[in-house]
């Protein structure tokens, strides 16, 4: 069994917990031990910490990566944003010495010291990479095959860009996540500007709602046309602006969609046999029942 | 210095001089080989150029003058505003008589420039031209180092101590004339290649055209109009591949490709493979003993193929047969078989009948053939904007290249020139179109560079649409108009005038909808500072351009350099745009960079009156840094003769032993065999083993003995 350092994340844990009970539970089926990475802090957030200090944002960063180093272990998580701050600034410390001087000099003052001797991967890549675990055992592990529901897919800017830097070859067109839907038993669906940002990243949620949900709301209308079940997505924070932003757009816009939201990992809990209660569904904004009555 | 460098000169030079010139064919008088009295008496003068304050401004001229006074054998300093001026020059007429002097040595610009300015100034005042030394304190000198007035000094010293260390030792040489073959080489026939052919062939220049394609013509051939003018491009043309196919001065060789080039400027051997096209002409047919047979173009053969495939005149968009012609104005008139999808059914062969111009088993045939010059007008491609993802091309059915569009309008293309919506058939109400498409862009994916003709094409195809269909509108996303050309402007007035919609924005996605095909294209509108979003029928890409697929392959033959985008390098940018650093070797049109169709035909004309000028001369001069075999010293080893790029060596037998003889017409004094002779027994004139250390010793030893 592979291990990995798991870095929790602040949404996850707090707003769904049922997307890191899921993570732990089907990573385990499918090969992958996740070790809690005890010690670990925010991130910190990309936008809200990146966009006033990149200098704190490295520095955090950096001690979360400085934890795994001590355990000898690769680094997997379930969020964008995370993989944004974790992955980001571990490229960029082991490739600008400067920079890690200037880290390091700053991790001295808790006995610490940056050496860049891991690897961060977001575990949606651990699960599609056939090297690890791929499509074909997603496959294999599946016990309630999610057959005749169609599940539209949302990537997420801070995996996928700047794609100069990221490894997923095309940013425009990406499907290996459709592939990880279908290999579920659901029918993937293609809708318009499937790539476009959810709206909340960047801290635009956190500085301007509105302009935030508006983007949001476009991918909605954009969602209903195509006519999906659900949506689902591999960062807890879009998440948690398709899901409560249905909430928000509501009170806003008068709009309302009911669209039930899952992180990969929740969905693969139900696929792989775990209850709603274990995967703690009821705690979503937008309930999941409509689509839970299509699978099980 | 000089007593210096003699120390280190081969041995026994007099029986080596005695076989040099045994060996090879140069005309007498040439002092071609170590001479002991190499750099004996030698009496420089040495002259430092001001020009204007682009030296003068930076280098302290009188310091370097009183320090070039100082070095050995160094007879006679100046200096002057501009040596290359009249005044200047006869500085240097007058000195030769007057100091007696052996060897000039002038700090000035680069020799690229001026070098054979001085050359001939040397040699007016009576000495042989190539006792002369240009020392670069120009553009490696004083322009470098603009704000650092010392240290440009303290250079411009050590390059005029350099010069002055090689100047000692210089030797008489005498250029070498090769007849030139009358005779000349296109490759391709766009009309780049079609017009400089043409221009050769009615100078009375036997002109061999070769083209890749089973047909002449182009990309030119397949556009549909041509701006600013709109008149009908392929009528424009035609009239031109006519003529190719009929002057009696031009081979031309369709469906072939070049396949080996030897020889030097005025002799050049090209092997063309001619393609199995499977179709014999009249005259090959004749050749066979057929007679009155060979293809006449009737189309039988086609009628009958069953084998269909995409048409690539057409952008794929129109179908083909196994045996076809591109469209029905090809010239030559002659079908071709696709041999990768005939299943040689012989069912052509059955239609054509008696005509017997069918043969299924021919093969590739290499032909060989001798002239004095070559021109390359290799054309251009379309770069695969599929990679620029963010714009959907060959994802989203609706949106198509430029060149699909220019098919598309065309009243002989696929639509018979009825714009329509490659999804659903149907005649597109909004049109955008997307310039600088993978051009001027900096991302990595697409090209750096202007492709320069999309801005003019696209308003043509905006005007056209407007012309052809009525209400439709085109929306012309675009970052600056570049109309350069020849009432290029007012074209563009005029297209504002017609209606186009211009947005100044690069887009960023287009998008489709899944249902309608319809298409979203976001942009930011710069000009009024807020992005878009446009729901249009239709997206036209302005493609970058880039060198055609052939042209590494082709350019690497004719030991042609390219740029780091894969454009073919002209000799010099401004002053020889048609030559390039092969002597007797030319270009032509877009191979060289982007050009419209105006630039492509003044290029192609330049090019062609470039070539010709050696084949009207009858012969070239040859610069005479040839290499020089020292017979007593080579062991006829014929290590250097499998070094040599131009094939420039061989081994001869003499007097009973092998020894190395190089052809001194093919030799471009590259010096590789010089540098590798493991018994030094090579003397590469003009830069010589001594001649190189001593410059060598002059930089690292600061002038000292």
């Amino acid at each position: 069994m592979r291990e990995y350092a798991f870095f929790l994340g602040c949404i996850a844990p707090n707003r769904y917990p049922g997307a890191e009970a899921a993570s732990y539970k089907t990573a385990e089926r499918l090969g992958i031990k996740l070790l809690d990475l005890e010690g670990a802090s925010c991130c910190p957030a990309p936008g809200a910490f990146g966009s006033i200090d990149l200098n704190v944002w490295y520095a955090m960063a950096a001690r979360n990566l400085v934890l795994a180093e001590q355990m000898k272990k690769d680094i997997a998580l379930i969020c964008n944003g995370c993989y944004k701050s974790i992955w980001e600034v571990n490229h960029k410390l082991k490739h600008n010495k400067e920079l890690r001087d200037g880290v390091n000099e700053v991790l001295k003052g808790i006995d610490m010291e940056f050496k860049g001797t891991i690897d961060v991967w977001h575990l949606a890549e651990l699960f599609y990479d056939p090297n690890i675990v791929g499509v074909d055992k997603i496959r294999d592990s599946v016990k309630v095959p999610l057959t005749g529901t169609r599940i539209a897919v949302h990537y997420g800017c801070h995996l996928m860009k700047p794609r100069k830097e990221r490894h997923f070859g095309t940013t425009e067109h990406p499907t290996w996540l459709e592939e990880m839907v279908a290999a579920l038993g659901a029918e993937p669906v293609e809708y318009r500007n499937k790539m476009l940002c959810c709206g909340a990243g960047g801290g635009v949620r956190g500085y301007d709602l509105v302009h935030s949900l508006d983007i949001t709301n476009e991918k909605m209308i954009n969602l209903r046309e195509a006519g999906v079940d659900a949506l689902t997505e591999v960062c807890p924070f879009c998440q948690l602006q398709f899901d409560r932003g249905q909430i928000e757009m509501e009170e806003k816009f008068g709009v309302k969609y009911n669209l039930p939201v899952l992180h990969y990992c929740e969905l693969l809990g139900l696929a792989q046999g775990m209850t709603p209660q274990e995967l703690a569904l009821d705690l979503h904004a937008i309930s999941c029942e409509p689509f839970l009555k299509k699978v099980l | 210095m000089a007593e210096k460098k003699t120390r280190k000169e081969p041995a026994a030079k007099k029986d080596t001089k005695k076989a040099v010139s045994k060996a090879t064919h140069a005309p007498a008088p040439a002092a071609t080989s170590p001479d002991k009295d190499l750099g004996k008496g030698a009496r420089i003068g040495v002259y430092i150029c001001h020009c204007g304050t682009n030296i003068a401004g930076s280098v302290d001229i009188l310091a370097v003058q009183e320090y070039a006074k100082t070095l050995p054998n160094v007879a006679h300093v100046d200096n002057y505003q501009y040596m290359c001026s009249t005044p200047g020059q006869k500085k240097i007429e007058q000195d030769i008589k007057e100091h007696k002097l052996t060897g000039i040595v002038v700090a000035a610009c680069s020799p690229r420039l001026h070098e054979p300015t001085f050359r001939t100034a040397t040699k007016t005042g009576g000495l042989n031209p190539f006792r002369f030394e240009m020392a670069n304190i120009r553009e490696q000198g004083s322009w470098v180092h603009m704000h650092d007035r010392e240290g440009a000094t303290a250079k411009a010293k050590d390059a005029i101590r350099i010069a002055v260390a090689k100047a000692a030792l210089l030797q008489d040489l005498v250029p070498k004339s090769v007849p030139v073959t009358k005779a000349a080489l296109v490759v391709g026939a766009g009309v780049a290649g079609m017009q400089a052919a043409l221009d050769l062939a009615n100078a009375g220049i036997k002109t061999y055209l070769v083209e890749k394609s089973p047909t002449i013509g182009g990309r030119m051939s397949q556009l549909d109009k041509t701006f600013p003018t709109l008149d009908c491009s392929q009528c424009i043309l035609t009239p031109k591949m006519v003529d190719v196919g009929r002057n009696p001065n031009i081979e031309l060789m369709t469906y072939s490709e070049i396949e080996e080039v030897e020889g030097y400027i005025g002799n050049f051997d090209v092997t063309i493979r001619k393609k199995a096209r499977g179709v014999l002409t009249p005259a090959e047919a004749e050749a066979r003993g057929i007679v009155g047979g060979g293809c006449n173009g009737c189309g039988d053969c086609d009628t009958v193929c069953p084998v269909i495939k995409p048409n690539p005149f057409e952008m794929g968009m129109k179908p083909r047969k196994a045996i076809y012609i591109y469209h029905p104005q090809v010239v030559p008139l002659i079908y071709t078989v696709d041999f990768d999808s005939c299943v040689k059914c012989g069912l052509c062969v059955e239609a054509c009948g008696e005509k017997k111009a069918i043969d299924l088993e021919m093969k590739d045939e290499l032909v060989k053939v001798k002239v004095g010059t070559a021109i390359l007008a290799l054309g251009y491609d379309i770069f695969p904007i599929e990679k620029k993802e963010e714009w959907g091309y060959k994802k989203y059915e609706n949106v198509v290249t430029s060149l699909e569009f220019e098919r598309l309008i065309c009243a002989s293309g696929p639509t018979g020139g009825h714009l329509v919506r490659p999804s659903d058939g149907k005649t597109p109400k909004k049109v955008a179109f997307l310039l600088c498409a993978g051009s001027r862009d900096n991302t990595g994916v697409g090209k750096p560079y202007c492709s320069r003709f999309c801005c003019m094409y696209s308003l043509k195809h905006a005007h056209q649409i407007i012309e052809k269909i009525p209400g439709c509108q085109p929306y012309i996303f675009y970052m600056d108009i570049r109309s350069f050309g020849k009432m290029y402007e007012e074209f563009y007035y005029r297209i504002q005038d017609e209606g186009a919609k211009f947005i100044r924005g690069r887009v960023s996605n287009v998008l489709e909808d899944p249902v309608t095909k319809n298409l979203y294209v976001m942009a930011d509108d710069t000009l009024l500072d807020r992005p878009m979003k446009l729901e249009v029928d239709m997206v036209v890409l302005a493609a970058a351009v880039q060198p055609s697929a052939d042209t590494d392959r082709t350019r690497k033959l004719f030991g042609v350099s390219c740029s780091l985008d894969g454009w073919l390098l002209e000799a010099h940018p401004k002053l020889n745009p048609c030559g390039t650093t092969t002597a007797g070797v030319f270009l032509a049109g877009v191979c060289q960079g982007p050009k419209d169709i105006p630039d492509t035909v003044a290029s192609a004309e330049g090019a062609a009156s470039a070539a010709s000028i050696p084949i009207h001369m009858g012969e070239v001069e040859l610069e005479p840094y040839f290499a020089q075999c020292i017979e007593e010293k080579c062991a006829g080893c014929g290590m250097c003769v499998n070094l040599c790029p131009y094939q420039a060596l061989s081994l001869v037998e003499k007097e009973g032993r092998k020894v190395m003889q190089v052809t001194e017409a093919k030799c471009k004094g590259c010096g590789t065999c010089g540098g590798f002779c493991p018994g030094g027994a090579i003397w590469m004139q003009h830069f010589a083993t001594p001649q190189i250390v001593a410059q060598i010793d002059a930089f690292l030893l600061g002038g000292e003995q």
